[in-house]
């Protein structure tokens, strides 16, 4: 059985990893994928502690989470079009249009 | 499967997690976005891999259907409906890298000091097994999906449901955003 430690050594470097593509990226689509490694990261801890615990409530939650990074991403998608119709480019630094 | 996971779970846990690791980074450093969602396919199959050696069979499924099956078509989707190609010369990273990579290390390495003795300290050897008394009359290892199923159905049905509201307000948002011209 996968210990304590090793849960959580590898979920702390997945989302690692997601911050890391959140703040150096400039590719919206990549964003996006890097926010869907951070959720990851914290459904593998709410695995680990859910099994700690000997619950399922964990678990349970994790599938919460899995549906709501699934609408998240239909939404960022849906966002990401949008501005592609608009602005010709989904690089997030040529969005300024709230720079006056 | 129990033989395998009580013997040599640790070590395929770490392969399996690893491997995850590794597509998160071809994600974040390729230059292809093609690639980069290959990349992210990839982590999720790998911790797909890591639930499945955590015993959470259910979640593990969940995640190949959610995320393979879903999320990772709806990526390549908008892959190809995007032109990337006219943007190549900018450079795939932001001008602020150095002080983000600067920002994550230092948090990488603060976090390690904070939590070093709960997650490399001697008591943290203990392995993830279940508590029998909290399982009512349920092997919860052997029989995942009926478990996760009694504490969604059970326990947290009032959220549950709210997920259904909120798929359904996604849904439609999706839609409308993505439509051409407003009627």
């Amino acid at each position: 059985m996968a210990s304590m430690n090793s849960v959580l050594f590898i979920s702390f470097l997945l989302f690692s990893v997601g911050v890391a593509g959140v703040l150096i990226r400039r590719n919206a689509l990549v964003i996006l994928m890097c926010v869907e490694l951070m959720l990851n990261a914290a459904n593998l801890n709410l695995i680990a502690f859910a099994r700690h615990a000997g619950t399922v409530a964990g678990q349970a939650f994790a599938l919460l989470v899995m549906g709501l990074a699934a609408a998240e991403v239909a939404i960022g998608l849906a966002l990401v079009v949008a501005l592609y119709r608009k602005k010709d480019t989904i690089q997030v630094d040529n969005i300024n249009l709230l720079k006056g | 499967m129990e033989q395998i996971l009580a013997s040599i779970g640790n070590h395929l846990f770490l392969v399996f997690g690893l491997m995850a690791v590794a597509g998160a980074v071809s994600l974040v450093f390729s230059k292809n976005a093609v690639h980069s969602v290959v990349g992210f396919l990839f982590s999720m199959l790998s911790v797909a891999g890591c639930y499945l050696c955590m015993s959470a069979e259910f979640l593990a499924v969940a995640q190949l259907l959610v995320y393979a099956g879903g999320i990772v078509v709806l990526f390549l989707f908008v892959v190809m409906l995007v032109e990337l190609t006219k943007y190549k010369e900018s450079g795939i990273f932001q001008r602020q890298t150095l002080p983000a990579v600067v920002a994550v290390v230092v948090g990488a390495v603060a976090f390690i000091g904070v939590f070093w003795g709960t997650v490399f300290g001697p008591g943290a050897k203990v392995a993830l097994t279940l508590e029998p008394a909290l399982a009512q009359n349920l092997d919860v290892a052997a029989q995942n999906s009926q478990a996760v199923s009694r504490g969604l159905f059970a326990g947290y049905l009032l959220p549950f449901e709210i997920l259904s509201v909120i798929l359904l307000v996604a849904l439609v948002g999706a839609v409308a955003l993505a439509k051409k011209e407003r009627v």
